[in-house]
């Protein structure tokens, strides 16, 4: 009986997935300019929040970094485009390659650390890597950024192009944190997670799984990063090395729900659409709000927004335990 | 016949000798205690047949290939699981999740599918009689329980030499009946040798077939548990030289 309730729900589960899936695949007939642009970053948004739940929400490595990886992904699109004549679409993929073998040579020594002093390693290349950009100036463009060749297209479908690029790229990396999740890499992910020294013991390889995890991770970062300079055809070092984005993403996934399938995606679409028709208009206060939005999450719903659909907790519940944790 | 065997195993960390000099092993089939006052050296032995401390100095032979060097999830598939003093439960799951993760991950867990691993898991949630907890999160499970499930982890993992590290601490009376049935259990219907640390005596004495005492590291006695109770050296060990001395005059 049991059984048949669970199957009910995965079954009702794959039916709603579908139709909302179809769903933003004819909205592009409905919306036009402005909302295509904002549905497009709030795709990216979920693809490197989802990427990231790969690493920081199965794994429980902190990679506060990770926006290195969408860097890379940027300047190896533009560079081989500009240096090489690539087209734009083998440039991202060479892109993502690049910033998965850049998460291996570096994971070998740093993901040996363990907590803060990997998040803060993290941080640490990720400012690397853009001085390097910037200093780096006759081959990058440096600190005046670098602009692509333009789309031999007119504008709007472009726009689309990259709509749909972004939504399929989504759509992969969803898949792929499913797939994950029910796979032995993501047993092990959760139990590295979980207590790191028990996984070992009970015969799980903590390095390479890791590292495996963080390659995934930053592929995907890595594609987005690669799109992302296509579309904008202008990327600097300040905006796609930017360590808010990483920021943001964390408060998308711990919002949603660390460690599930869906919920980063639902966290990113939830801040990105609210901080596009709210906050935009009061841009100093932004960073406050999403500030004190994450000291919210991580106090009253630290397994995420899923898990108070999934229980239905009620506000009182979640009231109960800022008193709980007082004591 | 050996299946582990320990020569001159050391070890030193800073100007403490937590383990010095000690030679041991353990018969394929027996059931061996390692006994020994707080700060003996017991777990710290443990931790380093499984790899997670180097050795300073000696050699650790399984089936007489030496182990020590290997890292401790390699050593762990060649068939040596443990289970933790204080339990080291994958807080985030539930206890089938747990157990599972010990058929995926074992000796045999390779050639095995996430589906069959769950089926094995359950077979082993059964043998410690957890299976009205299964699908809870470990969490909100009693610390008899979460014994058991860690019991069932190791198993899972089909080893041919299961270390308990004080597997019956924090039990109550009943609790420890069970589990030494358990243990029994796992030796004479499992085959599987085991070598266990316990403080609880009664356990040691009724299921140990040898005991192995350490005392500061180093080993003082090795025999029968009946012999091992009245050696001198135990019980000064654990209960004083002046005890030791008194108890001699009235011997």
């Amino acid at each position: 009986m049991r059984n048949d309730r669970v199957q009910e729900k995965r079954r009702k589960g794959w039916v709603i997935g579908i139709l909302v899936g179809l769903g933003f695949i004819a909205l592009p007939l409905l919306i036009e300019g402005y909302w295509i642009r904002v549905l497009t970053s709030i795709f990216m948004y979920a693809i490197i929040t989802a990427a990231l739940n790969i690493i920081a929400g199965y794994t429980g490595y902190a990679a506060f970094g990770n926006i290195v990886f969408f860097g890379v992904g940027a300047y190896t699109t533009a560079m081989l485009m500009l240096r090489v004549g690539f087209y734009w679409w083998a440039g991202v993929i060479v892109g993502g390659i690049l910033a998965a073998i850049f998460a291996i040579l570096l994971g070998m020594p740093i993901l040996r650390l363990r907590g803060h002093y990997f998040a803060i390693a993290t941080l640490g290349i990720n400012r690397a890597v853009e001085q390097i950009a910037l200093d780096w100036g006759n081959f990058t463009g440096g600190g005046k950024g670098i602009t692509l060749p333009l789309p031999k297209m007119e504008i709007h479908s472009f726009y689309s192009m990259i709509y749909f690029i972004m939504f399929g790229l989504l759509l992969f990396t969803v898949l792929t944190n499913f797939l994950i999740a029910r796979s032995r890499l993501g047993y092990a992910l959760r139990a590295i997670r979980d207590n790191e020294d028990a996984a070992e013991a009970s015969g799980i390889f903590a390095p390479s799984s890791k590292i495996i995890a963080w390659s995934i991770s930053a592929f995907f970062t890595g594609l987005a990063g690669g799109v992302f300079a296509y579309w904008f055809s202008f990327i600097e070092p300040a905006t796609v090395f930017d360590i808010m984005i990483a920021v943001k993403a964390f408060v998308m996934m711990m919002l949603g729900g660390a460690g599930t399938v869906l919920g980063p995606v639902f966290g990113a679409f939830l801040i990105e659409l609210i901080s596009e028709t709210v906050w935009g208009k009061f841009l100093t206060v932004h960073m406050l709000i999403l500030g004190i939005i994450m000291v919210a999450v991580v106090i009253l719903i630290p397994r995420g927004m899923l898990e108070v659909f999934q229980k239905r907790l009620s506000l009182m519940a979640l009231l109960r335990r800022i008193k709980d944790q007082s004591v | 016949m050996d299946l582990l065997e320990g020569k001159s195993v050391s070890k030193q960390f800073g100007a403490l000798k937590a383990v010095d000099q000690v030679d041991f092993h353990v018969q394929k089939g027996e059931i061996l205690g390692l006994i020994g006052p707080n700060g003996a050296g017991k777990t710290t032995l443990v931790n380093l047949v499984t790899g997670i401390y180097p050795l300073t100095e000696g050699e650790i032979l399984l089936d007489g290939k030496k182990i020590n060097g290997l890292r401790p999830p390699r050593i762990s598939r060649l068939g040596i699981a443990r289970t933790f003093q204080i339990v080291k439960p994958f807080s985030g799951m539930t206890v089938r999740e747990n157990v599972v993760i010990g058929s995926l991950f074992g000796k045999g867990g390779r050639e095995r599918s996430t589906r069959t691993a769950f089926q094995e898991a359950e077979r082993w949630i059964e043998f410690v009689r957890l299976q009205d907890y299964r699908n809870a999160p470990v969490d909100q499970i009693n610390i008899s329980s979460r014994k058991r499930m860690d019991l069932a982890k190791a198993l899972a993992m089909e080893p041919n030499l299961l270390m308990l590290d004080e597997v019956m601490a924090g039990l109550n009376t009943k609790d420890i009946e069970e589990m030494m049935a358990l243990v029994t259990r796992i030796n004479r219907e499992l085959k599987i040798t085991l070598l266990v640390i316990e403080h609880v005596m009664k356990a040691v004495m009724s299921i140990c077939d040898r005991v192995l005492v350490l005392h500061h590291g180093r080993k003082i006695a090795d025999g029968p548990p009946r012999e091992i109770v009245k050696d001198d050296r135990v019980i000064e060990a654990y209960l004083g030289e002046r005890f030791a001395k008194v108890r001699k005059g009235l011997g």
